[in-house]
């Protein structure tokens, strides 16, 4: 290797121009209002109060199960495959533990689930297993279990059992609205000022930093399914609520794909960290409406399906776009 | 190559560098850390691109833009991180990425051509079906320069290439690379190691601060004169810190401490005090910060923090103990980078700033507003760390590690890494202010200028064994780099 020119080339190396898309919030609000008005232009019975209000109710349970999900994304662990059988087995459960009252059925239910759920967080957590893996294995599990304990059949609840409370209508919206509300509330309060509730941002942010600050990594990921199970159980409760029986077939599993999607559409970040529960339901809120719109016009659950799978699909292209700008 | 110039911001890496490698030369890049070695094997694999200057190759000029660029010219880099597929076999990884390889192997050819390999890097017992994670670091090494010979390259860079084998591994590379040079491929050997520049090569450059020192054959040289080119000047640390009176026993305890990669080291650091932990990478100096950091799973030994025991391998046990660690990855394995300075700065004392496990914001605020205060990021607390310059994340990253009561232990691997000269003399003021208000300080670095200006004691490793121990005023440049530059083989068979 000879040399002897030389040249002088300065090159520039810094990357100009980082244009940043709006903020997931931003985003979101444009998108539903694009909605809103494309609806009530296009679609009769969209937008009025009976149309939202049908809206609105849908949404309930899951966005119940969503914000459960919300947390185990939060804290690095992807999704949780089984939040839908998670709550199919939770209404069974809670259907036919009604023989015992039903507000003991009611916490022993959430109690089984958090706990089912505490199982695939100290695997994933404790043993840095694959969330994927754990959770689908665990979901079969869960199902076994149930389909074995129940021989297939339908759950009903006891005789006399007076249980019609947890699906009534209280001024015009169903109860899991409000529970819905509630929990949000207390779950995002829980996510900025608690001790374990900051640190899941940490853990979900870099798992490796924070093991090797010393932060309790297994406990906080095990806290954030902990979360994850006790909401899809709740979900369940007032699932078996509202339909007065319960079964394997009730194709729970919906739930646990339309709760990513919405986690997703939310702009929480898939790999951990960002995001927020609100923007979650912000997220189960669009779907429905755009499901609901769907109906309206006729279309059947299979467009529902598409239209969900292309938005979402959308949101993670612009966000991944958004990534490498930064 | 000439005049090639290339800066980071206001470092200037490498000031108008002039080089000359023969055909069949075995040509050494001598220099401590950040003389520019690793950003001239950058620029001449066409991992970054010179700001000015030129190369050629055979005569002819070439321009890197892209690392495949430099492979089609004849540039092929053997580093210290191993490119080899692990789940492929030895002949596949030697067959993938040949310039014409064909779309479908021929069994016939390709086996005849990969047994020549083999056979030139001395692995003729090597069947070439092994998969490549079943072989010995030092086997893939020697498979690692066989690819490269495959690929008719011009000019050979080895990259360390000797950090982390054994001395029979050692011996076919010096071979493998001694066949490569007698069929006319230049080779150029970057290495901390001395002793085998001097076995091996036949001219050597010595680098300093980005600036060419010299050209000279091996032959003329000595390994003192070497190390006299490496260090050139060195300034020393003028400031003087107090004294502070020990304590019945010393802060920090190491008794005997064991790993994979280390053999019995052991180490005692009282309150107030800074010890280096001195050695070239490989050397086991950042194993032990890891260890006692809770990291190595397998770690075993004594270690006392205060006279109370410390439970090794839970990073969570070593923080209760007061051992606070900073990485040398403070990207991956530090901070958390989308979050803000104030969240980076408490994120591991939550703890006590909990009642009934929820954070009592206002105290937090404070403690953050304190440590901030320490580490000059007052005016940053709300930005996400991972917009900062080097310096600053490092700040951040220091910051969260200070003020536990100023009876803590702090384990800093490479504590300038990637930071610019002004961050880097601040830093050394933070670390320089912890060890006078009460903390014992230990730290891991490979470069000089470091340990001479920081360290109170300063501690060599070498193949993780401890080689010497000595207070800063008796330690002399020449000796320090002598005992850093160890060849291997004393130490192992004394």
């Amino acid at each position: 290797m000879t040399g002897e020119m030389v040249l002088t080339v300065p090159t520039e190396s810094g990357r100009k121009n980082r244009r940043s898309i709006g903020r997931a919030e931003t985003l979101l609000a444009v998108a539903t209002l694009a909605v809103l008005v494309y609806g009530a232009l296009t679609t009769d019975g969209f937008l009025t109060l009976e149309g939202l209000k049908a809206t609105v109710s849908g949404v309930g349970i899951l966005g119940i199960v969503a914000v459960g999900m919300t947390c185990v994304t939060l804290s690095g662990s992807l999704f949780c495959l089984t939040l839908g059988s998670t709550l199919t087995i939770s209404s069974m459960a809670f259907l036919s533990w009604m023989s015992i009252g039903v507000l003991p059925a009611l916490v022993l239910t959430i109690v089984m689930g958090a706990l089912v759920c505490a199982v695939q967080g100290l695997l994933i957590g404790g043993l840095a297993a694959n969330p994927i893996v754990v959770t689908v294995g665990l979901g079969s599990l869960q199902i076994g279990v149930a389909s074995w304990l129940t021989n297939q059949s339908t759950v009903y609840p006891p005789a006399g059992a007076s249980y019609q409370w947890l699906s009534a209508v209280y001024a015009g919206l169903p109860l899991s609205v409000y529970v819905l509300v509630a929990l949000v509330l207390a779950v995002a309060a829980w996510l900025s000022w608690s001790r374990t509730g900051q640190l899941i941002r940490l853990v979900g942010e870099n798992s490796r930093a924070a093991r090797a600050a010393g932060i309790p990594v297994t406990g906080t990921v095990v806290a954030g399914f902990v979360i994850a199970g006790g909401c899809a159980a709740l979900g369940g409760v007032l699932l078996g609520a509202t339909d007065g029986n319960a079964t394997l077939l009730s194709g729970g599993d919906r739930y646990t794909y339309d709760a990513i999607a919405a986690v997703l559409v939310g702009g929480a970040a898939a790999g951990g960290g960002r995001g927020k529960v609100q923007h979650t339901v912000y997220g189960a809120l669009f779907i429905a409406l755009i499901s609901n719109m769907l109906l309206l016009r006729g279309f059947g659950g299979g467009a529902q399906m598409l239209v969900t799978g292309v938005l979402v699909l959308i949101v993670l292209l612009i966000f991944q776009m958004r990534r490498r700008v930064r | 190559m000439a005049g090639v110039t290339k800066s980071y911001g206001a470092l200037h890496a490498l000031k108008g560098i002039d080089l000359t490698v023969e055909a069949g030369e075995i040509h050494a890049l001598c220099g401590h850390n950040g003389a520019g070695k690793s950003t001239l094997v950058k620029v001449l694999s066409g991992i970054v691109r010179q700001d000015a200057g030129t190369m050629a190759i055979d005569g002819r000029t070439v321009d890197f833009h892209h690392p495949g660029d430099a492979q089609r010219a004849g540039v092929s880099v053997v580093d210290q991180e191993i490119s080899l597929i692990p789940a492929l076999s030895v002949r596949e990884n030697l067959l993938l990425g040949l310039p014409n390889a064909p779309f479908f192997v021929r069994h016939a050819t390709s086996e005849l051509f990969v047994k020549g390999l083999l056979a030139r890097v001395g692995l003729e017992g090597l069947n070439p079906l092994t998969l490549v994670e079943r072989l010995s670091l030092g086997e893939r090494q020697l498979v690692e320069i066989a690819r490269a010979l495959g690929r008719g390259g011009r000019l050979l860079i080895l990259d360390e290439p000797t950090a982390t084998l054994s001395d029979v591994e050692i011996d076919l590379v010096f071979k493998a690379v001694k066949t490569a040079a007698s069929e006319g491929t230049s080779v150029l050997y970057v290495s901390h190691r001395l002793g085998e520049v001097l076995e091996i090569c036949d001219k050597v450059s010595v680098f300093r601060d980005g600036n060419k020192v010299t050209t000279s054959e091996v032959g003329k040289l000595v390994k003192r004169s070497l190390i006299e080119l490496m260090v050139g000047e060195v300034k020393g640390d003028d400031t003087v810190r107090p004294v502070l009176a020990a304590e019945v026993s010393p802060r920090l305890q190491v008794r005997g401490l064991q790993t994979p990669r280390l053999h019995g080291i052991d180490l005692a650091v009282d309150r107030g005090r800074i010890v280096a932990l001195a050695g070239q990478i490989g050397s086991g100096a950042g194993d032990v910060l890891r260890a006692l950091a809770g990291l190595v799973p397998e770690a075993s030994g004594l270690v006392f923090a205060e006279d109370k025991r410390v439970r090794l391998g839970s990073p969570s046990a070593s923080l209760r103990a007061g051992l606070s660690y900073v990485s040398n990855d403070r990207k991956s394995e530090g901070l958390f980078l989308e979050q803000s300075t104030q969240t980076n700065l408490v994120a591991t004392r939550l703890d006590s700033l909990s009642r009934a496990g929820f954070v009592r914001s206002r105290a937090l605020r404070s403690i953050a507003s304190g440590l901030a205060r320490i580490v000059g990021l007052e005016s940053k607390m709300a930005s996400p760390v991972g917009t900062f310059s080097g310096g600053n994340q490092q700040k951040a990253f220091l910051g969260r590690c200070l003020m536990r009561g100023d009876k803590g232990v702090l384990l800093l691997d490479e504590p300038t890494r990637g930071v610019d000269v002004a961050g880097r003399s601040e830093i050394h003021r933070l670390i320089r202010d912890a060890a006078t208000a009460g903390n014992a300080v230990v730290f891991a670095s490979t470069e000089l200028d470091e340990i001479l200006d920081l360290a109170d004691e300063v501690v060599t490793l070498s193949a993780g064994r401890i080689v010497s121990a000595r207070p800063r005023a008796e330690v002399t440049t020449e000796e320090l780099l002598s005992d850093m530059t160890h060849v291997e083989r004393e130490v192992v068979n004394p």
